[in-house]
């Protein structure tokens, strides 16, 4: 374990020294998060702008920019730790490079997820932050709150990582996997709304079939204390039933890897 | 004239072909752009739970027209040529391509317009499906199609112009991409992707109208919604006409500045 925990500490040392090479890219990395910040507080406050309206699918508005820090929260974590490493996955497979992962002395998927940071984009996640503080800020929240949101966001986390993976791992079968990915980004782009504004259909498709409402809609349920608790249970065992499934789909999928020679 | 529109036939024509092997992923980026579908359905379920059953004068079925409408063009705009130019200038791959006795720009054109072709049936049976899963109906009004259509095409030429100019900026920065992220809220904040645009601000609306954004989307979604006249379209035509003399000199100074600073670097 503590090797690991050391591994990962390289890992961050060296991609970091790679990127301050190049700092102009510093500023371009921070106009794309203000972009992306834009649309999110764009879609709301249109919505909360219009006369009357008080709530969007009983969410007011502090609570419903409780869900947009989630949100890109979550948008910075797929593109700093996420996205860098797994969107290789498609690369190593079929240039064959994979065939080092697989014979160093490490989990392989421990290594494939672990490489790479995309650090330019700690923005976001400081935005994500930054929204939910301001958010809660206006609301009252408890101590407890706090916790739950907190041990919800992580079963959120695993959930996306391992979604991401089990798509990224289909490039041992098909070369190209961007494309899935991308499909992945339009489906998750819902998660910016609390998942009660959507008609009734659309919210069982966001809860069962893409678990998209685990990711942002639970966790800032957790911190205004309003979450039932059968979804509070419900966020975690679906993340360790999809990381189970994901690391054996990984370990069939190694297990099909021919090289890219053979 | 007749050897430039023999130039124009081959270079569709082989665009087209291989666009064609794409097909698989140009439905899969169709289905990418999501999000006038997700405010499509959240003001459905705002005007679905509204007192009068609407919000502002629209009904859930009158949302799902608007937003279907805005949908159908954006899929009409795409356009990546910053993306590619991105690419062409850092690899160099820019390089033999200006060896030839024809602007680059028309391959990206092109391009551009035989990926529509293979797009189009597919956008009519995506928007047929989902106006049926939502109760969108479209006006009867037969003009309204080939007026929609028109602004489409001026709407995407002026789009590709900036983008190309945005691309260019390759030739100076790391991060022409990030740029592109920028402008393109813009667009979708003007154009009407997160609401028409009578839900904004007077004063956001009142610059709007100067921008080419609002005839991109907005129009000729009201247009198939049979909320907007004929009228209506011209001065839109008009606005994109000349928003499209403007970037079109834009670009011609920055593709002549760039080059400049490209050949410098090879020599």
């Amino acid at each position: 374990m503590t090797r690991y925990l050391r591994l990962i500490r390289i890992f961050t040392g060296a991609t970091l020294a790679a990127q301050l090479e190049y700092r102009a890219n510093f500023v371009g990395a921070v106009l794309a998060s203000l972009g992306q910040v834009g649309v999110a507080l764009l879609g709301i406050g249109v919505l909360f702008g219009q006369p009357g309206t008080t709530t969007v699918g009983g969410w007011t508005f502090h609570e419903a920019l409780l869900v947009t820090g989630f949100f890109m929260l979550t948008e910075g974590v797929i593109s700093v730790f996420i996205q860098p490493n797994l969107s290789k996955i498609a690369e190593a497979v079929r240039t064959g490079s994979m065939d080092f992962t697989l014979l160093k002395p490490i989990d392989a998927q421990f290594n494939v997820s672990t490489r790479s940071l995309n650090m330019l984009r700690v923005t976001d996640l400081l935005i994500g932050v930054a929204l939910i503080g301001y958010a809660a800020s206006h609301l009252s929240v408890t101590p407890g709150g706090v916790l739950a949101a907190a041990v919800l966001y992580l079963s959120a986390v695993v959930i996306v990582y391992c979604i991401w993976l089990a798509l990224s791992t289909t490039a041992f079968w098909f070369v190209k996997t961007q494309n899935a990915s991308e499909l992945f980004s339009g489906v998750f782009g819902a998660a910016r709304f609390p998942v009660t504004a959507f008609p009734l259909p659309v919210r069982a498709f966001l809860t069962f079939v893409v678990p998209v409402a685990f990711i942002t809609t639970v966790p800032a349920q957790a911190l205004t204390g309003r979450l039932p608790p059968a979804l509070a249970l419900a966020s975690p065992l679906v993340a360790a039933a999809l990381f189970v499934l994901t690391r054996l789909f990984w370990r069939r999928a190694v297990a099909s890897y021919t090289s890219a020679s053979s | 004239m007749t050897p430039l529109l023999r130039k124009a036939r081959v270079l569709f024509v082989t665009k087209f072909a291989e666009m064609t092997e794409y097909r698989a992923e140009v439905i899969i980026w169709m289905l990418s752009g999501t999000l006038s579908l997700v405010m499509m359905l959240v003001w459905m379920a705002q005007a679905a739970a509204a007192p009068g059953g609407q919000v502002n004068g629209y009904s859930p079925a009158e949302f799902a027209t608007y937003f279907l409408g805005t949908w159908a063009m954006s899929q009409l705009m795409v356009v990546w040529v910053a993306w590619e130019l991105d690419f062409e200038v850092r690899q160099g791959t820019l390089s033999p391509k200006l060896l030839r006795p024809l602007d680059p720009m028309w391959q990206h054109y092109a391009g551009h317009l035989a990926e529509r072709v293979v797009r189009f049936p597919a956008l009519l049976a995506l928007v047929a499906l989902f106006a049926w899963l939502s109760g969108a109906s479209f006006t009867h009004d037969p003009w309204a199609y080939p007026a929609a259509l028109g602004l489409a095409l001026l709407g995407f030429s002026a789009r590709f112009l900036w983008e190309y100019c945005l691309g260019l900026l390759a030739f100076w920065t790391e991060s022409s991409t990030s740029f592109q992220e920028l402008v393109w809220l813009v667009y979708a904040a003007l154009g009407g992707m997160f609401a028409p645009l009578a839900f904004y601000p007077q004063w956001v609306q009142q610059i709007a109208v100067w921008t080419p954004f609002p005839y991109m989307l907005g129009l000729p979604a009201q247009l198939l919604a049979g909320k907007a006249s004929l009228a209506d379209a011209g001065r839109g035509a008009l606005v994109l006409l000349g928003w499209l003399v403007v970037f079109w000199f834009v670009r011609l100074a920055v593709w002549r500045v760039g080059l400049r600073k490209y050949g410098a670097v090879g020599a």
